[in-house]
C-alpha cells in the first residue's frame, strides 16, 4: 500500500502571502480594532450582545471560518451607514469607515491556510444507488424507499435509524437478488464475485478469506486491512455455525460489507500520524472524492488501478483522468446533482402551475424542459467551451412538444431531444430557457423580481438580501386602479414606496428584460394586461438594454464574475461545504489560471478538482495567525 | 430527478388485521387478560406542522366561556371534539436574532428545539434535542419502532439564509445537536415500515437473527475503524454506531412480538389484548396526488401505529416552510406568498382557508382517535396531539403568540375542553409542559423553558 506522500511545496497561491498577511495584522491593530473597540463592543460585546451580535469572540480569532459571515455582515451594516446607529452621538468619520471597509476587504489573508473540515462523508442517496448499480448491477431503483436529501453546500451528512434501517433492507434485497439461484445474469455476477464454486476438499476458509479481500477492494474503494477482512471472516464463520452453505455464508459476508462504514463512507486508508493538522488525502480518498464527484459512482478500474499505483496524485495524471470523467456520458451526475440545482431546474417536477392557464405544463413538458437544461450543460462540459456559452449560445435542445414553446413546432418532428441551431437571438443560453424561465414564475405569471434575483444570484454570485416581513406584495394594489396596468408599470408602482426602492431598482429591471418570455418561457410582445412588453432597463453599473438579446450579450461580457460564480459554487459543491476564509485566496488564485485559458470549463473543474482545500484534509484545529 | 408523489394503483388493505397475514398485528393492545386485570395503555405523544402562522382573529377563540359553543371559523372542523382539546393564548416563540433574516428556518427547527443554531456553526446542522426525540429516547424504548416521522414534501429544500444549513429549512426533528432526522414521505413505505409486507424485504418483515449477530460483528469491527480516525470523524462514525444499534434493537423488539404471537397461536394467553379495544383501522393509500388524501392518509398511518403500540411518538411535517399550494382550495398561490396579504382581503381569505384545511387534516386525525376504544376509554384519552405553527402572524412574522392546539387527555394527565387566553410561557414551557404530562423525566428543560405550564395540567 502506497504510503501518504509528505508535505509538497506550498500551494502557489501561498508564494506572495507573507506581505499580504502582514499588511492585513497591521490593518487589524491600527484600524478594525480601534474601531469596532469605539463604535460596536458597546452594544456588541459580551456584556450586551444586542441582536444577538457579540464581537468579543471575533476579535480574538478574526481569521476564522466561523467569523467570516459575522464580519461580511458588519461591512454592509457599516456601509449602509445603518450602523453604528443614527442617533448616537458618536458617529464615525468617512475616513474611519473607509479603513474599517478597506481592513474588511483584507480580512481574508488572516485566515490560516486550511482546506477546511473535511470528515468522513457517507455516500448521498444517488450515490449508494449507483455504486450498488456498479458493484453487482442490481437497477439503482433498489434505493428509491430511501429519503431524498440536499446534495453539495448543504449536505446533511447524517445517518439515522430509519436510513439504517433502510440500508438493511437493501443490503437483503441486493443479496437475495445475487443468490437467486435460477436467475442467469445474476449468476454472472455471481461468479465473478465470488469466484468459481470451491472444488471438494478446497480450504472452503481460505477461499472466503480470498472472497473477502477481492470484494472489499471494490465495495471499500480501498484495499481492507488485516483486521478488516477478519471481521468479514467472522461474519462468514458466523454464517457456517448457523448452519448455511458455503454461498449463503458469503451472501451474509456481503451482506455485512453493504452495512459497513467503510461502504456507506468513504473513508482513509491509513491513520494520520500523530501531531499532523492537514494531510493529503490518500490516492484512493481522492479516487472516490474525483469520481463521486463528476460521476456520482465509485472510481472505475482504470481510476482504482491508479489509485493502486500510486500515481494519482501527479496533477498531469489527475488532470487527464478529470478530462476522461467528463467526456464519459456518466457525467451526468454532474449536472443532476449540482447543474440542475444550479439552475433551479431541480423544483420544476413538483412546481404547481396554474393548470387552466397553462395546460402544457405536463410531465413529459417538465422532464423536456430538464433535458434541454441537461443537454446543454452537457454539450459545454464535453466540448470544453467557455462558461459565457452557458449564457449566450445558438444552440439549444428541443423535441417537438418542448419546440412549441419556441415557435418552431414545425421544424422539429418526434418526441427525442435534438440538438437544434437557434437563429433567433433572443434565444440560446440559459437565461432564455423555459425551464429557468418557469422555475422563477408564479404559478399563474411570471415575476420579474425572482427572475432579477435569480440572474444577480445564481449567475452573477451576488447576494441578494431578502424582503422585510411587512412588504406590501403586488396583488395588495387596489385592483380596479390597476386593471389596466401592465405587470412591469405596477411593479414600478410598487417601488415608488422608498423601502422598497433600493433593493428593487437593482433587481426589477433585470427581471423586466426577460418580460418577453411568459410564465413557460414562450415569447410574447403583450402581457396579460394586453399592455405592450417595454423589456429596456439596466444593470447595475449603467449597462442599458432594450431586449433579452442585449441583456444577454451584456451579462455575457461580465465573463470574470460568471466564471468566479461557478467557480465558488463549484467548489462549494465539492467540497460539501460553504466557502469561508481561506478558500477566497484559493478562488482567487483558480481564476487567474481559469482567465488565462479563456474561462474554458473544463479547465475550471479541472482547477478545482487540483485545488488545495480538495486535495487536502485537515484533522485537527486549524492555527490562529493572530496568536503570538 | 425524483419523482413526484404518484401510486397508481389503489390498494385498500382492509381490516388490515383480518385479511392479510400481518403476525405482528394479533398481539396488539394492553389488557392482560389473563389476570383480568387492566393494564393502563400508555401515553402517546403526536405533533403536527404547519408553517406561516394563522389569521389570528380567525383562530383565537373570543372568550373562554364561548370557546366551545360558537368557536372561531378555524376550529370550525374541531367543533365536535372541543371538550377534548385545550387552547393557549400567549406561548411565546424563541426570539431568533441574531437570525432575523431566516424566519422561516427557525420556524419550523426551533419548533419542537425551543432553542437556537449555534451562531458560530451555522453552515452545520447545531441545534438542541427535539422534544420528539427526547421522548422517543424514553418511550422507544418499549415498542418496534422509537419514533415515526412524516412528512408529505422531500427535505431537500435548497435555501441558506443567514448561512444556515439548508437542513434547517426542512426538518424539525434533531436527535442529537447535531443530527436532523429525516421524515418518511411515501405513505406506501411508511406502511411497510410498521408492519412489512409480504414480498418486502427489510427487518420489519424478516427479523433474522443471524443478521442482529452479523451487525454485532460489523459494529465491533468499526470500532476498530473509529481508533484510527481523526476526532471528528470519529464523531461521525457514532452517528453510524448509534443507528446501527437502533436497528438491532428494532430487530431484537420484533423477534419478541414474534415470539408472542407464536405463543399466542399455540393457546398460550400471553396476549395483552382487550377484547374492547377496536380493531385496528383501515389504510387506503390514493391513487392521485390531491392533497387532503395526501395528509389523511398520513394521518391514518399515525393512528395506526399509535392504536397497534408499534411507536409512541409521532412527528408529521404537514407542510414545510417552502411553497406549498393548494389547488384543491381552488386557487394556485403559494402558501408562503399569501401568508404576505398586508391585510388585503383576499389574501387574508385565502391564509384563512389554508389554515382551516390544514386543521381540518389534523380534526380527522383527532377524531378518528376519539371513535377508536382503547382499555375503559378511546385512543384520543391515552395522546397527546399537538398541532401548531411555527409563527402567529406569518404577514409580519410574529410569534408572540404561537397557535397551539392540544388533543387528547394524556391518559388523564391534561384537563381538556378549555381555552386558556393569558397563559404566561413560551414554547419550551409547553414542550416541557407535554413532555411531563406524557409521564418523561426531564433532566433539563426543553430549550429556552424555565418552567412547566400547571394551568394545562388536570391536577390543577
Amino acid at each position: 500500500m502506497p504510503l501518504v506522500s509528505g508535505f509538497a511545496a506550498p500551494p502557489p497561491e501561498e508564494l506572495d502571502l507573507a506581505a499580504l498577511q502582514a499588511d492585513a495584522k497591521r490593518s487589524f491593530c491600527e484600524d478594525a480594532e480601534p474601531f469596532l473597540g469605539k463604535y460596536c463592543t458597546e452594544c456588541h460585546g459580551s456584556r450586551r450582545m444586542r441582536g444577538g451580535i457579540n464581537f468579543a469572540p471575533a476579535l480574538k480569532d478574526p481569521g476564522s471560518m466561523a467569523f467570516s459571515r459575522q464580519w461580511k455582515q458588519a461591512l454592509a451594516s457599516v456601509k449602509a451607514h445603518d450602523m453604528p446607529p443614527e442617533d448616537e452621538d458618536e458617529q464615525p468619520t468617512a475616513e474611519e469607515r473607509q479603513k474599517f471597509e478597506a481592513w474588511l476587504g483584507k480580512l481574508k489573508y488572516l485566515s490560516p491556510r486550511d482546506p477546511g473540515q473535511f470528515v468522513i462523508r457517507r455516500l448521498t442517496k444517488v450515490e449508494y444507488g449507483n455504486t450498488l448499480r456498479d458493484l453487482f448491477g442490481v437497477d439503482p431503483a433498489v434505493v428509491d424507499a430511501l429519503p431524498d436529501e440536499v446534495v453539495g453546500e448543504g449536505y446533511l451528512n447524517s445517518l439515522s435509524p430509519l436510513q439504517s434501517e433502510q440500508f438493511l433492507g437493501i443490503a437483503n434485497e441486493v443479496v437475495s437478488q445475487i443468490l437467486a439461484a435460477d436467475a442467469p445474469p445474476m449468476t454472472e455476477v455471481r461468479k465473478r464475485l465470488f469466484g468459481e464454486p470451491p472444488a471438494p476438499g478446497e480450504d472452503l476458509r481460505a477461499a472466503a478469506q480470498a472472497v473477502a479481500r477481492s470484494l472489499a477492494r471494490e465495495a471499500y474503494r480501498r484495499p481492507a486491512s488485516e483486521a478488516e477482512v477478519d471481521v468479514l471472516l467472522a461474519v462468514f464463520d458466523l454464517a457456517r455455525t448457523n448452519g448455511l452453505d458455503h454461498t449463503a455464508a458469503l451472501g451474509l459476508m456481503l451482506k455485512a460489507m453493504l452495512v459497513s462504514p467503510q461502504f456507506l463512507f468513504i473513508t482513509p486508508a491509513a491513520e494520520a500520524q500523530a501531531g499532523q493538522t492537514i494531510v493529503p488525502l490518500d490516492d484512493y480518498q481522492l479516487a472516490s472524492r474525483l469520481s463521486y464527484l463528476l460521476w456520482a459512482t465509485m472510481p472505475d478500474p482504470e481510476l482504482a488501478g491508479l489509485a493502486d499505483r500510486g500515481h494519482l496524485r501527479e496533477p498531469a495524471v489527475l488532470q487527464a483522468q478529470v478530462k476522461r470523467l467528463l467526456e464519459d456520458p456518466r457525467s451526468r451526475a454532474l449536472f443532476d446533482g449540482f447543474g440542475a440545482h444550479w439552475l433551479g431546474l431541480a423544483k420544476l417536477e413538483k412546481q404547481t402551475f396554474d393548470a387552466a392557464k397553462f395546460p402544457q405544463m405536463t410531465g413529459e413538458m417538465r422532464s423536456a424542459m430538464y433535458e434541454e437544461a441537461r443537454l446543454f450543460f452537457q454539450s459545454i462540459v464535453a466540448e470544453n467551451q467557455s462558461v459565457v456559452r452557458l449564457i449566450d449560445s445558438d444552440y439549444t435542445y428541443l423535441n417537438d412538444r418542448l419546440a412549441t414553446l419556441y415557435g418552431l413546432e414545425t421544424e422539429v418532428a418526434g418526441p427525442e431531444m435534438r440538438r437544434v441551431k437557434l437563429t433567433n437571438a433572443n434565444r440560446g443560453g440559459i437565461l432564455s430557457m423555459p425551464g429557468v424561465l418557469a422555475t422563477t414564475s408564479f404559478p399563474n405569471r411570471t415575476s420579474p423580481v425572482n427572475r432579477g434575483v435569480w440572474v444577480l444570484e445564481q449567475v452573477l454570485g451576488e447576494h441578494v438580501p431578502s424582503a422585510p416581513p411587512n412588504v406590501p406584495e403586488l396583488e395588495k394594489q387596489d385592483q380596479e386602479q390597476v386593471a389596466n396596468l401592465t405587470l412591469r408599470q405596477r411593479t414600478e408602482l410598487h417601488r415608488t414606496d422608498a423601502a422598497c426602492a433600493s433593493c428593487h431598482k437593482i433587481l426589477d429591471p433585470i427581471g423586466f428584460g426577460l418580460e418577453n418570455f411568459d410564465a413557460i418561457g414562450r415569447w410574447r410582445d403583450a402581457d396579460d394586461s394586453g399592455g405592450l412588453i417595454d423589456a429596456a432597463g439596466e444593470l447595475p453599473g449603467a449597462e442599458r438594454f432594450a431586449s433579452p438579446k442585449e441583456l444577454k450579450a451584456i451579462i455575457a461580457g461580465r465573463q470574470d464574475e460568471l466564471a468566479r460564480n461557478l467557480t465558488q459554487r463549484l467548489l462549494a459543491y465539492a467540497l460539501c461545504r460553504p466557502l469561508e476564509g481561506y478558500d477566497e485566496i484559493v478562488v482567487d488564485h483558480l481564476m487567474q489560471t481559469i482567465a488565462a485559458d479563456g474561462y474554458r470549463i473544463q479547465t475550471l473543474i479541472s482547477e478545482i478538482v487540483t485545488s488545495y482545500p480538495f486535495m487536502h484534509h485537515r484533522i485537527q484545529k486549524p492555527t490562529n495567525l493572530l496568536s503570538p | 430527478m425524483t419523482h413526484p408523489f404518484r401510486l397508481n394503483r389503489r390498494t385498500c388493505l382492509k381490516g388490515l388485521g383480518a385479511t392479510l397475514a400481518l403476525p405482528l398485528l394479533e398481539t396488539m393492545g394492553w389488557a392482560d387478560t389473563t389476570r383480568r386485570t387492566v393494564v393502563k395503555p400508555p401515553v402517546r405523544l403526536g405533533f403536527m406542522y404547519m408553517p406561516h402562522g394563522v389569521i389570528m382573529d380567525q383562530f383565537w377563540p373570543a372568550d373562554a366561556a364561548s370557546f366551545r359553543s360558537s368557536p372561531p371559523p378555524a376550529l370550525e372542523s374541531l367543533r365536535d371534539v372541543l371538550d377534548q382539546c385545550l387552547l393557549m393564548k400567549g406561548i411565546t416563540g424563541v426570539p431568533i436574532a441574531p437570525f432575523n433574516g431566516a424566519p422561516h428556518a427557525l420556524e419550523l427547527s426551533t419548533w419542537l428545539t425551543a432553542c437556537l443554531p449555534d451562531p458560530d456553526r451555522r453552515s452545520r446542522i447545531n441545534i438542541g434535542i427535539s422534544a420528539d426525540q427526547i421522548a422517543a429516547n424514553h418511550l422507544g424504548a418499549h415498542t418496534s419502532l422509537p419514533s415515526l416521522e412524516l412528512a408529505t414534501m422531500p427535505q431537500t429544500h435548497k435555501e441558506n439564509q443567514e448561512g444556515l444549513n439548508e437542513g434547517y429549512y426542512s426538518h424539525c426533528s434533531f436527535r442529537s445537536p447535531t443530527e436532523a432526522v429525516p421524515a418518511e414521505t411515501n405513505p406506501r413505505n411508511v406502511l411497510n415500515r410498521l408492519f412489512g409486507h409480504a414480498g418486502q424485504s427489510g427487518p420489519a418483515s424478516n427479523a433474522d437473527p443471524l443478521d442482529r449477530q452479523m451487525l454485532d460483528l460489523v459494529l465491533d469491527g468499526a470500532k476498530d475503524l473509529r481508533k484510527k480516525l481523526p476526532q471528528d470523524d470519529q464523531h461521525k462514525l457514532d452517528e453510524y454506531l448509534d443507528s446501527v444499534r437502533a436497528v438491532e434493537r428494532r430487530i431484537a423488539a420484533i423477534e419478541d412480538r414474534q415470539k408472542e404471537a407464536a405463543m399466542e397461536k399455540a393457546g398460550v394467553a400471553s396476549s395483552k389484548r382487550n377484547a374492547s379495544d377496536s380493531p385496528p383501522i383501515e389504510i387506503k393509500i390514493p391513487e392521485g396526488d390531491k392533497r387532503s388524501e395526501y395528509m389523511q392518509v398520513m394521518c391514518d398511518l399515525t393512528v395506526l401505529a399509535f392504536q397497534t403500540d408499534t411507536t409512541r411518538v409521532s412527528t408529521y411535517i404537514g407542510s414545510t416552510p417552502n411553497g406549498v399550494s393548494y389547488p384543491e382550495l381552488g386557487f394556485t398561490d403559494r402558501h408562503h406568498s399569501t401568508t404576505h396579504h398586508n391585510h388585503n382581503p383576499d389574501l387574508v381569505a385565502k391564509v384563512a382557508a389554508i389554515t382551516a384545511f390544514n386543521i381540518a387534516q389534523y380534526a380527522y386525525m383527532v377524531k378518528k382517535m376519539a371513535g377508536l376504544r382503547e382499555g375503559d376509554g378511546t385512543l384520543l384519552d391515552n395522546c397527546i396531539m399537538m398541532w401548531g405553527s411555527g409563527l402567529e402572524d406569518g404577514n409580519r412574522h410574529a410569534r408572540e403568540n404561537l397557535p397551539f392546539i392540544i388533543a387528547g387527555g394524556g391518559g388523564g394527565s391534561i384537563k381538556t375542553g378549555r381555552f386558556l387566553p393569558d397563559t404566561k410561557g413560551n414554547q419550551g414551557d409547553l414542550l416541557t409542559t407535554l413532555l411531563a404530562c406524557a409521564g418523561i423525566p426531564l433532566d433539563r428543560p426543553v430549550g429556552i423553558a424555565t418552567k412547566q405550564i400547571k394551568e394545562m395540567m388536570a391536577t390543577v
